[in-house]
């Protein structure tokens, strides 16, 4: 009933955006009030059915009603509420609806603060885009066709018709729902999202104005009520960007925070094309140029927003991607999108072309405008560089059939160079945008940060030996960056502070890069011997058993409990303790770690987990996870896991035993009798005798029986053997005793006799088996006393990962940037649109209070001579 | 021609020949185990599944973990992999390893697991066992 309700819903919204983009169309066309006062009501309401169904299918979710594909396949019951929120995004269909209706929310900023003149053509864009998502989700049904895209209010029995339970019970409902990924489960999944769709619906306005401008061949103004959307939208991509690289590294095994995996690259693209289109924004405010530039910036960074949306959400790059979207049988539907995203945008921008505003003459080189337009050009080239990259199962197959990704090298050795570039033509452009230069006049104006970097560049160098030539490069232009951009802040700061967002992004910009360095200088902490092992290694001296050169180096050291180990020369490192906690999950252990510095005498507690993922597995093959513990520090993190260990060990076995059958154990291959469990020993003991099993003694010694106050009902007699288990080696003793109690229940007599646990092996008990009363003999069923008391041991996998907290350093400087920046811009658009409305004549540039007294120039602060303009 | 035009122009040239070379030079082919036994480098791609019939462990000594392999063309081999054993190993639908042939042991040094995925697969005890 819910489904159906919200099916309709959905139904509603999807048709109310098709006639909402119609009248926006006609409103744009021909103008008129009604026109447009009808076509935002129609968007208004097909918000208030997207709302709506959105409502409904929290609701769905909230009362585990898993006759639902989408509650059934991403929530169960003993879900918390927190996730159970999130799971309504956590699928495919629900990213979706969150993406329409974040674009809603900005529709409606977009309505209440757009100027009349491209108020309604933008809109027109607007809501097309919501057309495509929305039918996407809406499962509209088309006679003779089917419905439209996938539903998240389709049931299970229409998503499984063939299933043979829905055969026989066409209203079955799963009592239990298949849960939500364990990865998944994480707090970050709360906020994670959300930002990604709203940077998402915000880098469709630009778009939305580029295209507006063709239409109305307004070229100049769109611009300024862009740029801060623009901002908006960058801001978003990497905060979102962040959230996703921090959420990386604090919980997956693999140490870092990028691995240029399709899915990441998919929001990083967008976001560079967006910050060409804010560099060439500026020219063209700043200098009346570059009109081309931004349009197609603007309309690019949208596309491939969509057309990375495409490669990951397609099923295109299932091979590729560990984490890429399955086809839901959206292919033609995604790539109709993409096909009128791009076709509109190419299509607009040819037909405008020839019309677009050109400088009448170049600008020299060492002008501002030439450097950021160069600049933005880079930025462009990186863009293309990472989509060839990620489009490698398309493009890949004009060299080679059934292509592979590239090696992450391909990324890292491209992207090298462009970031030196870039970090160079940063300072350049600063100090060419406070003042006009000649040659000799910057070379003059930039001996200050070059001499301040070469002297930091030399430093870190022989501090750390660096020795590759690229890195020092790369080191030297981010040193530079931060030294040219931190001297014209500074300058700033005395001046215009509400400026500086610019400068500010740059900085950021440059302590990213060279924190990003630091990930060249990852090494694992192993001890000593594991460090000549591998030392050997890299030197091509190791040969394995069929005489085979080892060229892969070993990054784990196994740690005895309580047996402590020299790790990277520097921590004494113990395996304390492992405890199963299950304080966030079922079955999740806690492991204790200790860290003694030997240098300076402290010490800290490493405190990883281990979980297996229950809703991950079938019973019999569950999958085990790792979740590392990480230790910050200003200078370099500890990031360490634990990628195996006894007692997971322990675990597993235990579960293929409970399981037998389903699933055979890598470690127990070979036959198997049905019957005989492998790992128990049966003996025979007479009393005042002694057995010897493994590496014990056990000394039968007596009966005791059991007061008739402590049998249960309807027992007929119970006794306890008193068993004194000694290791021979250690000489260690321990006393059980086992029970064995005979009950009769409906004239039937049964044994009562339980495993008694054994105190010094985990998994060990004696079950006393049967009586001989004949022979006063016991049978005792003995498990897990083979060999000696349980080793207890971890693998440890740690590394020395320097200069994270500065990459996060260089991100948040880069977010506090953006934020400054768009509070300057929208002001600034504010200031603008107050003046229209006062009817004053505005030019092309002077509103701009870029122009104002030269507050931030490096040189002349004096002075505060405004530019003259070349255009 | 304005010079910074062709100067643009011919470095677009340049630059676009230069990424296309090493971009075909850093993706390679999914291979099975009979055509990686030719091939050279260590960044080879071989598609395929556990091979659950033969034996399978991570030594602690070696700190390698070791199993049989089967390419989709069904050749079996073994594999190496210098870490322990992935997470969701006995799960995968498919496995790819990354590295080279030597002799009848495929030494990988990079390994991609490849789940049923929440986002493709209802694989509750509940449903499949009625399936």
């Amino acid at each position: 009933m819910i489904g159906i309700l919200g099916h309709a819903a959905l139904s509603l919204a999807f048709v109310s955006a098709i006639f909402a983009t119609w009248f926006y169309y006609r409103a744009a066309r021909h103008g008129g009030e009604k026109n447009e006062a009808i076509a935002n009501a129609l968007f208004f309401l097909k918000g208030a059915f997207t709302l709506f169904a959105s409502g409904l299918l929290v609701y769905l979710i909230f009362t585990h009603q898993f006759q639902y594909y989408y509650v059934y396949n991403y929530t169960s019951s003993d879900l918390q509420n927190v996730y159970l929120w999130a799971a309504f995004y956590s699928g495919q269909e629900g990213s979706l609806l969150l993406w329409v209706l974040s674009s809603f929310l900005v529709g409606l900023a977009l309505i209440k603060w757009t100027s009349p003149e491209y108020r309604m053509p933008v809109m027109v864009f607007m809501g097309l885009t919501q057309v495509f998502l929305l039918s996407m989700v809406s499962g509209f049904p088309i006679p003779g066709w089917g419905d439209l895209g996938a539903s998240p209010f389709r049931t299970l029995a229409s998503e499984m018709p063939d299933a043979p339970v829905f055969q026989r019970n066409p209203d079955f409902v799963p009592s239990e729902g298949s849960g939500l990924n364990d990865l998944l489960r994480s707090p970050w999944i709360i906020i994670h999202p959300p930002v990604i769709f709203l940077g998402f619906a915000m880098m469709t306005v630009p778009y939305a104005f580029a295209l507006a401008s063709l239409w109305k061949r307004k070229y100049h103004e769109w611009i300024h009520a862009a740029l801060p959307w623009t901002l908006g939208a960058n801001l978003c991509l990497l905060t979102a960007i962040f959230l996703g690289g921090y959420w990386a590294y604090v919980t997956l095994s693999f140490g870092g925070y990028w691995a240029w995996d399709p899915v990441e690259n998919a929001s990083l693209v967008p976001w560079i094309f967006g910050m060409a289109g804010i560099h060439a924004m500026l020219i063209q405010k700043k200098h009346a140029s570059a009109h081309k530039a931004s349009i197609i910036f603007a309309i690019l960074a949208y596309v491939t927003i969509v057309y990375q949306t495409f490669l990951t959400r397609s099923g295109i790059l299932g091979d590729s991607s560990v984490h890429s979207f399955v086809d839901l049988g959206l292919y033609n539907h995604l790539l109709l999108f993409m096909l009128v995203t791009v076709a509109i945008g190419v299509g607009m921008l040819a037909y405008r072309y020839r019309e677009l505003p050109e400088p009448e003459k170049e600008s020299p080189l060492l002008s501002r405008e030439f450097m950021m337009f160069s600049g933005a050009m880079v930025l462009f080239l990186v863009g293309l560089v990472i989509i060839l990259g990620t489009s490698s199962p398309v493009l890949g197959r004009l060299f080679v059939d059934n292509p592979t990704p590239p090696d992450q090298q391909f990324y890292n050795n491209w992207s090298l160079p462009f970031a030196v570039l870039i970090g160079i033509m940063s300072v350049v452009t600063q100090y060419l945008w406070w003042k006009r230069h000649d040659a000799e006049s910057l070379a003059s104006a930039l001996i200050t940060p070059t001499l301040i970097t070469s002297v930091i560049t030399i430093a870190v160098v022989m501090l750390v030996n660096m020795d590759n030539p690229a890195y020092m490069i790369y080191l030297f232009a981010g040193v530079f960056a931060l030294t040219g951009n931190g001297i014209i802040m500074l300058k700033m700061m005395r001046g215009n502070p509400r400026r500086i967002g610019g400068t500010l992004t740059h900085i950021g910009f440059a302590v990213l890069m060279i924190g990003i360095l630091g990930a060249a200088y990852d090494r694992p902490m192993v001890d000593s011997q594991t460090r000549e092992y591998n030392r050997a290694v890299a030197a091509g001296q190791v040969y394995d058993d069929d005489g085979f050169r080892v060229n892969q180096p070993v990054e784990f050291v196994e740690l005895e409990k309580d047996r402590p180990k020299l790790i990277d020369g520097r921590y004494m490192v113990t395996f304390k303790s492992a405890d199963v906690t299950e304080q966030n999950r079922p079955g999740e252990q806690e492991y204790e770690v200790l860290f003694e510095d030997v240098n300076s005498g402290s010490h800290f507690t490493m405190r990883p987990t281990v979980y297996p993922m229950l809703s991950n597995s079938s019973p019999g093959a569950v999958e085990w996870t790792v979740d590392p513990d990480v230790r910050t520090g200003w200078y370099r993190d500890i990031f360490m896991y634990v990628a195996g260990s006894s007692m997971v060990d322990r675990e597993i076995e235990r579960m293929n035993r409970e399981n037998p059958g389903r699933f055979q154990s890598v470690d127990q291959l070979g036959p198997q009798m049905a019957d005989h469990d492998p790992d128990e020993t049966r003996t025979r003991v007479s009393r005042g005798g002694t057995v010897q099993i493994g590496d014990y003694d056990i000394a039968f010694q007596r009966f005791i029986y059991i007061e008739e106050s402590e049998l249960p009902d309807n027992s007929i007699i119970g006794v306890r053997a008193v068993l004194q288990l000694e290791h021979r080696e250690t000489g260690e003793r321990w006393e059980v005793r086992p029970q064995y109690i005979l009950v009769s229940e409906d004239d039937e007599q049964y044994a009562y006799n339980p495993p008694e646990e054994l105190p010094f092996a985990e998994e060990g008990s004696v079950r006393f088996g049967e009586v001989h009363p004949g022979s006063d003999e016991i049978e005792l069923v003995i498990r897990g006393m083979e060999g000696e008391p349980e080793r207890e041991w971890i693998l440890l996998a740690a590394e020395h990962k320097p200069m994270i907290s500065v990459v996060w350093l260089g991100t948040f400087l880069l977010m506090f940037g953006f934020s400054v920046a768009i509070m300057y811009r929208w002001a600034d658009q504010k200031k603008r649109e107050k003046l229209e409305q006062q009817g004053g004549e505005l030019q092309q540039d002077d509103s701009d209070d870029d122009n104002l007294p030269v507050n931030g120039d490096p040189q002349s602060i004096t002075t505060g001579k405004p530019d003259e303009h070349p255009a | 021609m304005r010079p910074r035009l062709i100067f643009g122009i011919a470095g677009i040239i340049v630059f676009t020949a230069l990424v296309m070379v090493n971009f075909s030079q850093s993706i390679s082919s999914y291979v099975d185990f009979e055509e990686a036994t030719g091939m050279s480098g260590d960044n080879i791609h071989v598609v395929g599944t556990w091979d659950s019939s033969r034996p399978a462990e991570f030594s602690n000594e070696t700190m390698t973990f070791t199993f049989y392999m089967k390419d989709e063309a069904g050749n079996s081999r073994r594999v190496t992999y210098p870490r322990p054993k992935p997470n969701n190993f006995e799960q995968a639908d498919q496995i790819v390893v990354i590295g080279e042939m030597r002799g009848d042991t495929f030494v990988s040094r990079d390994m991609l697991v490849k789940c049923p995925s929440k986002y493709n697969d209802a694989n509750s005890p509940e449903l499949s066992e009625m399936q």
